[in-house]
């Protein structure tokens, strides 16, 4: 009995004609529904990033004119009320942006040996940094808060 | 300009990286002390004057603290928006739209450096 065998070409067309692959498009969900809402979100903490770090550089600015009195001035702009709103909402935002982070982060780390030492699990990675989020802020606040130093 | 930025990528990952972890560790006690608790007048009045912010940043590890907090979280958050564009514009104008970004990150991170050491 010989051996049946598909040929290569088998489903060729008899003629070429137009590639049929579809055009791109964004998923269905995309952007406003499903797990694309908090991706998004955490996408457009670029902006507050931006927002945060230039105002540290612009406090660094003042700093370095060596003038108290520009200091103290620069700080009493921020008491004012939309000021300190807006700083509630970067509060809130990037705290939800450094725990989505921390865990995000643990699932992006290969399941290789470090040294003689399997990884620690996925739990356990997440946990350490969450821990270490809560420590450096304690620390943070207490050090830029006056509390320490 | 996109073959550049696709060169450049490790030396971005490598910034955008750290950025995340700079952000993500120091932002949110940044903003509670800075931005609600200090102008609410929840600290004592010396914890935020002049001559102790001074101090704090007059030193080298200060100083080098201060420029990571401003410099890197610049590199996240330009790859952040850098990729938002992509989401929702597509790739045509990802040449332009990546290099304004990184070109952002990259004066504010050279003015960081300046003003901070100037303090």
């Amino acid at each position: 009995m010989s051996e049946l065998r598909a040929r290569v070409d088998a489903m060729r067309p008899e003629r070429e004609g137009p590639t049929r692959t579809a055009d791109p498009r964004p998923p269905d969900n995309f952007p406003g529904r499903g797990n694309y809402v908090p991706y998004i979100a955490f996408g457009l903490c670029g902006f507050l990033l931006f927002d945060v770090a230039f105002g540290i550089l612009w406090s660094a600015q003042v700093l370095a004119q060596h003038d108290a009195a520009a200091w103290e001035a620069h700080l009493a702009r921020f008491a004012n009320p939309l000021w300190i709103v807006w700083h509630v909402f970067c509060l809130a935002a990037l705290t939800w942006f450094a725990l989505r982070f921390f865990g995000l982060f643990p699932k992006t780390q290969p399941n290789v040996k470090i040294g003689p030492f399997q990884r620690p699990s996925l739990a356990v990675i997440g946990g350490l940094l969450n821990v270490t989020f809560a420590v450096v802020t304690f620390i943070a606040v207490l050090v830029l808060g006056g509390g320490l130093l | 300009v996109k073959a550049l930025l696709v060169r450049l990528e490790p030396i971005i990952w490598g910034l955008f990286g750290g950025g995340m972890m700079v952000a993500a560790l120091l932002y949110p006690a940044y903003l509670l002390v800075f931005g609600v608790a200090g102008p609410m007048g929840v600290l004592s009045e010396s914890a935020l004057s002049y001559e102790r912010m001074a101090a704090l940043t007059g030193n080298p590890i200060g100083k080098l603290v201060l420029i990571a907090m401003i410099a890197l979280p610049l590199w996240a958050g330009a790859h952040h928006v850098r990729h938002i564009f992509l989401d929702f514009g597509g790739l045509a104008r990802d040449g332009l739209v990546g290099s304004l970004c990184y070109a952002v990150a990259l004066v504010g991170s050279v003015v960081a450096i300046l003003a901070v050491l100037a303090i």
